[in-house]
């Protein structure tokens, strides 16, 4: 791929966006509040676009179109099942909690319904992971633009770093919010055309069905049995473990997006945050996915005159994660391109901005100033927020390095932290709904699960493929490693729910003076009836499902 | 001083569409028969002009 100046100048164009934006937010960073929660005064719809990017990372644009490619619209299970519920859930049930108890953070939210142990285990993992990921995508974007540019890996490592490092330490969470809704928009106005034109070149979505497998252009026929459709899933591990479990598990409690309504200017607002996130994240699918059935399209029956489209892997398989760059190579013209890339490139930095932010208060919040220097000034813990960001970017290029050299480990560690994650939501929700949940029951539940998980990974194995652990022993083979994760999941969240349960039950709960503000029905609800239709989060709710219904049936 | 998010917003399309319109003026690079550079930036400049007219009505 060859770069006009017309390219380069469009990207250096958004690199000055960035800082300057930074630079005139640097002086409302007065506290901490501004600087680690925006000053609580975002928006609903600014709040609501973060919420959507800060989950689209670079890798996240990539993986889906090579998703695309490898299982057709399947993939927007991903998002008609995996996110759209889940996040209709946080925005109408969850979120009078998180916002109204004050909370800084989700671990912080853990210790006022619970206990300080069930926080410090939600924030340490949550503070590695994030840093943790942030690395990883930091080297999966550089080797990307090595690869497709010929730049030097360590360059873009470098550059990514500075700028991202820059603009967190001047303007906070505000920053890394302005920042995720102009990535927003620079990914519908650089990826749209790709979709118009890779469609009209493929003969519409009749065309496009013709040239691939009958499976890759319905959503559910397929679904019945693991072994008809290319996921190897069957409709019950996609809809339990993908669509409950895991879906509820991220939107509901990953502070990186909880954050964003956090941040929000008031309660309604922050009910609102991931509602308004909803509509376009239901979209994205024919912005993100179509891009790789069309490649796949294109590679399978090209048009008289041009090459299959994607290149083919040593082993014979097609290089699924090229989808994306090489539509855009084949499109787009000299300043499309340029855009194209720089929607890319700003998903990548948002995507890391937004683990960073995440980390810093994490850090900040629930670990320095809870078990290491409690009390200080406000100064203080806004200096030390500014300190994690430097801390948080320079593990997370450490992390890119490390990723560079043993893959397998940051795989490993992935793995791990799947454990980890997949039991949390049966914590939340009862916290959340069942007072009588205690503290010891949250936590022993959370470690149960994630036993489980581990115990579940090491006893079952993916048929035909090799395994990333050692396992003690392979009772069950799943037709796909997908398959097994959504299972995994499902095995996790039910044990640690019985669990939570079952100790709640013979440990003694915290006096219900302490949870007001904190768990249903001891919460006073909040009605407003001034509020017009479009402002209440219930009917706001409603509508999303029914668009996301209809999507389902159209693609059925 | 408060920034309205809008500014930024609109200033960063309207550039972007500005510098695409020109492009496809200037060099004709057709794309199935599309000058889509010159569309684009159309489309976008409008765009990027309706963000940076709702944040100056809001401020009056």
């Amino acid at each position: 791929m060859h770069l006009a100046s017309i390219d380069i100048l469009l990207i250096a164009i958004y690199g000055a966006f960035v800082l300057a934006i930074g630079f005139l937010l640097r002086r409302q960073m007065v506290g901490s509040a501004e600087f680690f929660l925006a000053g609580r005064s975002m928006p609903a719809w600014v709040a609501g676009l973060a919420f959507l990017s800060a989950n689209l990372g670079a890798q996240e644009m990539i993986g889906m179109a090579a998703s695309g490619a490898k299982y057709g619209i399947l993939t927007s299970h991903f998002y008609w099942v995996g996110a759209i519920p889940a996040m209709a859930f946080v925005g109408v049930f969850m979120m009078p909690f998180y916002y109204g108890s004050h909370a800084r953070s989700v671990p912080e939210y853990l210790k006022l319904r619970f206990d300080e142990k069930t926080r410090g285990f939600n924030a340490l993992t949550f503070a590695v992971m994030t840093v943790f990921s942030s690395g990883i995508s930091m080297y999966a974007m550089g080797a990307l633009l090595a690869l497709l540019l010929g730049w030097n890996i360590h360059a873009c490592i470098a550059a990514s770093a500075v700028v991202v490092l820059l603009y967190i330490v001047l303007g906070g969470l505000t920053s890394a919010i302005y920042n995720e809704v102009l990535q927003f928009f620079l990914i519908v106005f650089g990826f749209t055309p790709v979709v118009y034109l890779g469609l009209r070149d493929a003969g519409g979505w009749a065309g496009l069905a013709a040239r691939v497998p009958d499976t890759f252009v319905h959503s559910w026929s397929y679904l019945g049995r693991a072994d008809a459709n290319p996921m190897g899933v069957e409709w019950f591990g996609m809809v339990m473990g993908l669509g409950f479990v895991l879906s509820f598990g991220y939107w509901c409690t990953d502070f990186l997006v909880v954050q964003r309504a956090m941040a929000a200017d008031s309660m309604n607002a922050a009910r609102r945050t991931p509602l308004i996130a909803a509509v376009p994240k239901m979209l994205f699918p024919f912005l993100v996915i179509v891009p790789g059935i069309i490649a796949l399209g294109l590679t399978l029956h090209p048009n008289a005159g041009s090459a299959p489209l994607l290149p083919r892997l040593a082993d014979g398989t097609y290089d699924y994660n090229m989808a994306l760059p090489l539509m855009m190579s084949r499109y787009y013209p000299a300043g499309l391109l340029g855009l194209g890339l720089t929607a890319l490139l700003a998903s990548f930095m948002s995507g890391m901005a937004g683990n960073v932010t995440a980390f810093n208060t994490v850090w900040t919040f629930d670990i320095y100033q809870s078990y290491i220097r409690p009390r200080q000034s406000d100064a203080h813990y806004l200096w030390m927020g500014r300190m994690a960001t430097v801390f948080g970017v320079l593990v997370s290029m450490a992390t890119a390095y490390a990723a560079m050299r043993f893959n397998n480990i940051m795989d490993m560690l992935q793995l791990v932290f799947s454990f980890v994650n997949a039991p949390l939501f049966a914590t939340f929700l009862l916290g959340m709904f069942w007072k009588r949940t205690t503290g010891h029951g949250a936590f022993w539940g959370l470690v149960a699960g994630t036993g489980a998980a581990a115990l579940h990974y090491e006893l079952t194995g993916v048929a035909g493929a090799a395994s990333l652990l050692p396992k003690i022993a392979v009772v069950h083979a799943y037709p796909s490693d997908m398959a097994q994760n959504f299972w995994g999941a499902i095995v996790a969240w039910t044990t640690c729910f019985v669990a939570t349960v079952a100790i709640s039950l013979a440990t003694r709960p915290k006096p219900e003076s302490d949870l007001r503000g904190l768990v249903f029905g001891l919460t006073p609800r909040s009605t407003s009836p001034e509020l017009s239709w479009h402002q209440r989060p219930a009917v706001l709710a409603g509508l999303v499902l029914t668009l996301t219904l209809a999507l389902n049936i159209l693609f059925w | 001083m408060h920034l309205d998010l809008r500014y930024p917003i609109g200033l960063l399309l309207t550039t972007y569409g500005v510098i695409l319109a020109i492009q496809g003026a200037v060099v004709e690079a057709k794309v199935l028969g599309l000058n889509v550079n010159l569309y684009w930036g159309a489309a976008m400049t409008v765009c990027g002009l309706a963000a940076l007219y709702l944040a100056r009505r809001k401020r009056s």
